[in-house]
């Protein structure tokens, strides 16, 4: 703790905060055009240059940390003769063509230019022509750069992707995609969003409106679990287009908050529809004649809790195979931890400075927790063991080990890592003996999971303090997930790692604890919600009812971070809604939100009305959204079993995993993110499926005739292909992600 | 001291502008006024000032082409507002003043920049570029103003000159393989650790091993330590190599490897030398072929420095990133008289390399070699690290031995902590002089944990006569001696005190003062000049020695120095070979050689500059060390380096002292 004074103020900061840090904090001004949170400083723009008294000279406030008792003056007349200097400066031959750049109206350097009150361009300098560059969704136009390197920042030290880089070259600098010709990366689109100017914009978004005509509509993204804060912007019907509104684009709060791409680019997934009366009283006669409801994990709590009433009315069954394998693992995880919930947070993650993550191709899975990564690797010097059948190019320059184990065998190699990070413990004796009596000469031949693999694991977390082990989708649709989720719970309860779970869907975590579910078996007269019957009610627009999509809907969702979370409607609707048809079904409320007092706080809800729930990030960073579900304790008494046979998967094996940016049948609808379907394997994979590049491969899923085209991928190694499954529509699987399946091979 | 027409270098104030010739005063400092062999400067502008050695020089001009150069550096920069546009409107100003086209207004707010540049730029280069122009401005006004009232180009505006000019910072000047520090803890401090490596790379190709074991030179010059502490630059390296490693990526090299050039060298030797040597001529497109006398490559960091110290799987990482560029490494291959003679006619040049691996004697009565119990350093060392590291040979055990080491340096260090580690019952060091001298010869912290780890240090001792049994050692007769202050206020001296022996019952007596070279491989008729301290000579410049096409570097040139000197030796040297053997064996440097070489002899650092724009106090950093007990008996590397954290802070105390130095000729 360091005691000093701003402008005379007392203050105090923390190890590792800057000048800056506090000031902020303290809601003291300071000038920045190179300034952003979540990175290290910039430190290019110079501005935040504060005086100290009894020192000579400017100090720059942004990686500069105090020392005990110096008074910082912020603010002075040479500093605002410098500071004004400086904005003259950045002004030297910056087009004026405000009047169509996208970030007029927002733009820092517009803002500055003000607040500064630098008038005509007051120095000059020759100035040459510059070409504006596309990169795809990304436009980038040189002229209006102000070098202020947010965007490079950003790119390595959160997202992770790296890819861009400055060309330095004095006043010809600029931004160039790192060691390629064109930009070739995961389209995030943060650098945008940090851009202070115009000079990284969407190139679907460029000129298509002003930012003072749109209408900010605070929501969640509705794509992933990571769940995060984002804002539709929505022109609304004008006087010339009367009733065609739509979002023109999506920005999020960059300076504590990131997006990636498919929250950012993949917005246009609302559904349009008008009151169908047929179709609604077929919807009502369907769901009277189902013996079941089945549904996707993409829903709100809210409408949840419909499904339950009407369960509770109709006597039906609920089937959500993916929320019901959540709910089995978290039920098996409380049995051994005592509580409902796991510990770590994504806020946490970012924190840590160990990490293991198994069971996921987590780059593509959960961008979210990616991007945690990437900063916990970054800035703490988080080591990273990644565990997975296939290794991932996108994690290189985050994972510090990977530790690759056979295709199935994830009961085993959980066995493994418990009796690796429990070392020195009292466990009871059964425990004790679970372990005692573990076949690690057997587990190790069949995982592929050395003992010097974990010696090196255990290595790389020598000096670690803060630890986080990251579970994915591959072990919660695992068939013993149940066994592998008490082995998780004995590693969190007898090492220092917490534990995340990646839920697989937006609102997997929520659907588990809400509904009363059934287990899937072949039932005739299912009514399908965004899934798969002889009914379908459907947010896609294909189905027998069209009900709204998430970004047209009120309610709640719960995020990997255990936080209800809010969304808001950014466009309307016009057809009708399950709760519509509830009412019609006697399981009555007037609004879907009606529901979010009564969510179940035995599950950990509160009972808070929507309309009072939050929905911003403080000032300071704090997320503010919804509220984290409180701790519910459970009965302990679960204890693991002996590990079972571990399976093999012989032969090709394709892997249930989407490309970049891709999640799912909505993101499957928009427009601007990018629709790669086709089949990618190695050498090895193309020899024991018997295909070559470019052959269609025919193959069954679910009972489900897929066609995709197979292409040869050079970074993969081993028989496992990946396998796309956005497009499948309502057809998609959730049984074990892994499937060995038989190629009809038909040659193009 | 250096004859000057006019200069303001380091606050000096020198004006012989109506001073007859042999009037002149002198400036106090070492200036470039030669600037080689076949040109006399005109002038040096610097970040500190501005010479002239000559009257004639148009300062207009000049002050122009400085505002020029720094367009350029800041070319290879512009990651500040001030510096990038600021750098720009200066020099676009001054043009056109020099030019004839500029007004009063221009001069305004070329000083407006000035002082805006003086006090926000990031680095200092963009600070201190201003200042010897503000200079020019003041001393020469009435230049500037004749240009701009009669709108006429300066006196020599078209003239051809040429300027030269180098960036440096005090730490890299200091450094001798001359490393970019300010570049690489930038890297650091932006979290691009592939760019810090980059950086390091450039000029040092063993960035694991100079991250590590390099007694860092450069910071005893480094700027910050006017204000407060230095900055820990070595352990800085570090990130970049452990990232490279840790994530497995392939290797980050400064540059793409240029095109087969169809020479080769053959380079004698893989110690640091001949690993650097190798490194360049291949980034250059030269291919090379190393002798390596020793079964394993790395020269005496491999079987001098121990696994504690210098982990050998991280050693070999830098060994592979030379490995990586396409050179040959030939092992088990003492190179011999007949073979130089073959190589000299086969190979384009030829390098040697092989360092001093001849323990020097301690010189005392009765030291004779056969006497079972005498063990020179070097193959006592070579014999442990063979071991330990490679499982070569036999395991070193000294269980119930006692072990007297004479030495005082580095490799005295390594061997009594060695013979802890090969469980010893009893080490002593035995030294002349006395405990300051030794922490000043090798470290505070190694010192500190050999003594933590019980080595026993005598100092002010010297070992007088091996006292033996049928030719096996039973113990040493030791002389005590005091420094004793010489009464004219001379350098005190060492005198024996009389009575005072003692004696030392010891198993082993393991001679590590120094080092000398053996250099039978060098053909007899070649005459190869020699230094009178027995290593090869050469000018300290170029690296060649007497015989055309042979070089010679690190330690076999220099005597037994340090890695980083021999890392800067051969990167020089083998820049020199890669012009020689492509353009015709011509010897030559490069401007930049030549300025780095000036720029040495005046020095950069400055003690007792007075440093403004940052705020003192902020401690320096300092790793974590395995604890003694969990250390002492085995191979652990004893210093953790910096946690991330401790490495970020420490990073952001750099304070990125570039200077821009020019030469006119
Ligand atoms: C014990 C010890 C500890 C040290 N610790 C440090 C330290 O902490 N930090 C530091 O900076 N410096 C240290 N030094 C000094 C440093 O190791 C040397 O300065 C450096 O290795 C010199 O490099 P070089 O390439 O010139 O020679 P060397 O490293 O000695 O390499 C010369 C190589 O040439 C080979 N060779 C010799 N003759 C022939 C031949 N005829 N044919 C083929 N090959 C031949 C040798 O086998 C050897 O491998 C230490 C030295 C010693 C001995
Ligand atoms: S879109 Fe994202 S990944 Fe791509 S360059 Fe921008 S920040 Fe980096
Ligand atoms: S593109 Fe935008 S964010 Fe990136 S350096 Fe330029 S102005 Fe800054
Ligand atoms: S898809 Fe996931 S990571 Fe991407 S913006 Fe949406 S919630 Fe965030
Ligand atoms: S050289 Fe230094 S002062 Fe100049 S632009 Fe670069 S960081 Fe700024
Ligand atoms: S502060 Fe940084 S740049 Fe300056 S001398 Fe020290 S290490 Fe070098
Ligand atoms: S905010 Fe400190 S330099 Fe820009």
């Amino acid at each position: 703790m360091i005691n000093f004074k701003i402008n005379g103020r007392s203050v105090t900061a923390e190890r590792g905060e800057t000048i800056i840090n506090v000031a902020r904090r303290e809601d003291i001004y300071i000038p920045t055009m190179c300034y952003i949170e979540k990175t290290s400083p910039c430190a290019s723009c110079r501005l935040c240059s504060v005086e100290v008294e009894g020192h000579d000279g400017f100090i720059l406030s942004c990686n500069t940390p105090p020392t005990e008792g110096i008074n910082v003056i912020t603010d002075s007349e040479s500093l605002e003769t410098e500071r004004t200097n400086i904005m003259r400066m950045y002004d030297v031959n910056h087009p004026l063509e405000c009047g169509v750049c996208d970030k007029s109206g927002e733009c820092d350097l517009q803002n500055k230019t003000l607040e500064f009150n630098v008038g005509q361009q007051h120095f000059s300098a020759k100035d040459q022509p510059r070409k504006i560059e596309n990169w795809g969704l990304i436009n980038y136009d040189p002229s209006l750069c102000i070098l202020c390197e947010k965007c490079t920042h950003v790119c390595n030290e959160v997202i992770g992707d790296d890819a861009l880089d400055l060309l330095f070259g004095g006043y010809n600098s600029k931004v160039i995609p790192k060691n390629a010709d064109t930009l070739d990366c995961t389209f995030c689109g943060e650098c945008i969003a940090v851009c202070p100017v115009g000079a990284l914009v969407s190139s679907d978004f460029q000129y298509s409106a002003n930012s003072w005509e749109l209408s900010k509509i605070p929501a969640t993204c509705a794509h992933c679990s990571a769940g995060c804060a984002l804002e539709y912007e929505v022109k609304h019907a004008g006087i010339d287009s009367p009733g065609e509104e739509s979002i023109y684009r999506v920005t999020n709060n960059f300076e504590y908050a990131t997006l990636c791409g498919a929250g950012r680019f993949g917005f246009d997934f609302a559904n349009t529809a008008s009151k169908d009366e047929a179709a609604f009283s077929a919807a009502v006669a369907a769901l009277q004649n189902a013996k079941a409801i089945r549904f996707s994990s993409m829903i709100s709590n809210e409408e949840t809790m419909i499904l339950n009433g009407l369960k509770a009315k109709l006597g039906l069954k609920l089937f959500n195979e993916d929320a019901r394998q959540m709910k089995t693992f978290m039920d098996a995880y409380a049995s051994v931890s005592g509580k409902q919930h796991y510990s770590a947070t994504l806020e946490t993650l970012k924190d840590s400075d160990g990490i293991i993550v198994v069971g996921s191709r987590i780059a593509t899975d959960n961008p979210g927790v990616r991007y945690a990564m990437t900063t916990a690797a970054r800035h703490n010097g988080a080591k990273v063991v990644y565990m997975h059948p296939l290794e991932d190019t996108l994690l290189q320059n985050t994972v510090t080990q990977f530790v690759k184990y056979e295709v199935g065998t994830e009961e085993g190699v959980l066995a493994l890592l418990a009796q690796t990070l429990i070392v020195d413990q009292e466990l009871t004796k059964r425990e004790q003996a679970f372990l005692d009596g573990l076949d690690e000469g057997y587990l190790s031949a069949e995982t592929n999971v050395g003992d010097d693999e974990l010696a090196l694991l255990v290595k790389q977390f020598m000096r670690s303090k803060s630890k986080t082990l990251v579970v994915g989708s591959d072990i919660l649709a695992h068939e013993r997930t149940e066994n592998i989720a008490m082995l998780v719970a004995m590693i969190e309860k007898y090492s220092d790692f917490s534990v995340l779970v990646v839920p697989t869907q937006i609102n997997s975590l929520g659907v588990s604890l809400i509904a009363d579910l059934d287990e899937d078996v072949a039932t005739e007269n299912v009514v399908g919600y965004n899934a798969k019957g002889s009914f379908v009610i459907s947010a896609l627009g294909e189905g027998d009812l069209d009900v709204p999509a998430l970004n047209q809907q009120e309610g709640t969702v719960v995020s990997i971070d255990k936080r209800l979370l809010p969304t808001n409607v950014a466009l309307s609707f016009e057809g009708y809604t399950l709760n519509d048809l509830a009412n019609a079904l006697g399981v009555n409320a007037e609004n879907t939100i009606d529901y979010t007092v009564e969510l179940p706080v035995e599950s950990g809800f509160k009972a808070v009305a929507f309309d009072d729930l939050e929905n911003f990030y403080s000032a300071k960073g704090d997320d503010l959204r919804g509220y984290a579900l409180s701790t519910v304790t459970a009965k302990r008494g679960g204890h693991p079993e002996e590990v079972a046979e571990l399976p093999e998967f012989n032969g090709a094996v394709i892997y249930h995993v989407n490309p970049v940016l891709q999640f799912n049948a909505f993101t499957a609808k928009t427009t601007q993110l990018e629709n790669d379907n086709n089949l990618y394997g190695s050498a090895s994979f193309a020899a024991a499926a018997r295909l070559s590049d470019g052959d269609e491969a025919v193959f069954e899923v679910a009972g489900e005739t897929v066609r995709r085209i197979f292409k040869l991928d050079d970074t993969l190694k081993g028989t496992v292909a990946l396998h796309p499954t956005f497009d499948l529509g309502l057809n998609v699987t959730s049984g074990y992600r892994f499937e060995q399946v038989n190629f009809m091979r038909e040659s193009k | 001291m250096s004859k000057v027409f006019f200069s303001t270098w380091r606050g000096e104030s020198i004006n012989n502008v109506d001073k007859a010739d042999d009037a002149w005063e002198e400036s106090a400092y070492n200036l470039p006024e030669q600037y080689n062999e076949h040109s006399s400067s005109k002038a040096f502008i610097g970040w500190d000032g501005v010479a002239l050695f000559d009257s004639e020089v148009d300062v207009v001009r000049l002050a122009t082409e400085y505002a020029a150069q720094y367009q350029v550096y800041s070319e290879a920069c512009g990651r500040c507002a001030p510096g990038r546009w600021g750098g720009r409107i200066l020099y676009d100003l001054m043009d056109k003043i020099a030019r004839g086209e500029g007004t009063m207004q221009d001069m305004d707010h070329l000083k407006e920049v000035s002082r805006t540049m003086q006090t926000t730029s990031k680095c200092e280069s963009g600070k201190t570029v201003p200042t010897p122009r503000l200079d020019l401005m003041e001393h020469f006004e009435a230049d500037f103003v004749r240009c701009i009232d009669e709108q006429k180009p300066s006196k020599h505006y078209d003239e051809s000159v040429n300027y030269i000019a180098k960036i440096t910072a005090p730490c890299t000047d200091a450094c001798p393989a001359h490393v970019d520090i300010p570049g690489y803890i930038e890297g650091v401090r932006d979290l691009r650790f592939d760019d810090s490596l980059k950086a390091t790379r450039q000029t040092m190709p063993l960035a694991h091993t100079c991250g590590r074991v390099c007694p860092h030179p450069c910071e005893d010059e480094c700027r910050r330590t006017n204000l407060d502490e230095p900055i820990s630059i070595m352990a800085l390296k570090r990130l970049g190599a452990d990232y490279e490693t840790d994530h497995g990526f392939g290797f980050f090299h400064p540059e793409e490897k240029k095109p087969d050039t169809g020479k080769k060298v053959a380079v004698i030797g893989a110690g640091p030398a001949g690993l650097t040597t190798a490194y360049y001529l291949a980034l250059e497109g030269i291919h090379c072929d190393v002798f390596e006398e020793l079964p394993v490559l790395g020269g005496e960091v491999a079987v001098g420095v121990p696994e504690y110290r210098m982990p050998i799987d991280k050693y070999n990482q830098d060994i592979e990133a030379v490995r990586d560029l396409g050179v040959n490494f030939i092992v088990n291959a003492k190179v011999t008289a007949d073979k130089m003679r073959e190589y000299e006619k086969e190979y384009d040049a030829v390098m040697v390399a092989t360092g001093t691996r001849i323990s020097k004697k301690v010189r005392c009565n009765n030291e004779r070699p056969e006497i079972d119990g005498y063990w020179s350093a070097i193959e006592m060392l070579d014999q442990v690290n063979l071991w330990e590291k490679y499982g070569i040979g036999e395991e070193v055990d000294l269980t119930g031995k006692t072990v007297v080491c004479v030495g005082g340096g580095f490799t005295s260090m390594d061997v009594v902590r060695c013979s802890i580690r090969a469980n010893a019952k009893k080490v002593y060091m035995i030294y002349r002089r006395d405990e300051k001298t030794i922490i000043r010869n090798t470290t505070y912290e190694e010192y500190h944990e050999a003594v933590e780890e019980g080595v026993e240090f005598l100092f002010h001792s010297a070992v007088e006569e091996m006292v033996d049994e049928n030719d096996v050692l039973k113990s040493l007769k030791i002389n005590k001696f005091e420094l004793v202050p010489d009464p004219d206020g001379g350098r005190a001296q060492l005198v024996k005190i009389e009575g005072a022996d003692y004696s030392i019952d010891s198993d082993f007596l393991i001679p590590a003062v120094s080092q000398s070279a053996d250099l039978d491989l060098l053909p007899e008729e070649w005459d190869i000049e020699m230094t009178s301290w027995a290593t090869i000579k050469t000018n300290g410049k170029d690296y060649m020695t007497s015989r055309k096409g042979i070089f010679a570097s690190g330690d076999c040139e220099y005597g037994p120095m340090t890695i980083v000197n021999a890392v800067g030796q051969a990167k020089r040297a083998a820049s020199v070979m890669a012009r020689y053997v492509q353009n015709g064996g011509e010897i030559t440097l490069s401007d930049d050689e030549i300025m780095e070489d000036h720029l040495r002899r005046m020095k950069v650092y400055d003690k007792k500059e007075k440093i403004t724009g940052w705020l003192p106090g902020l401690p320096r950093e300092h790793s974590e060390v395995v604890g003694v007990e969990e250390r002492k008996f085995n191979n652990l590397e004893v210093n953790l380096g910096f946690t991330q954290e401790q490495a970020l802070s420490e990073a952001d105390r750099c304070m990125r002292c570039y200077y821009i130095a020019m030469v006119a000729y």
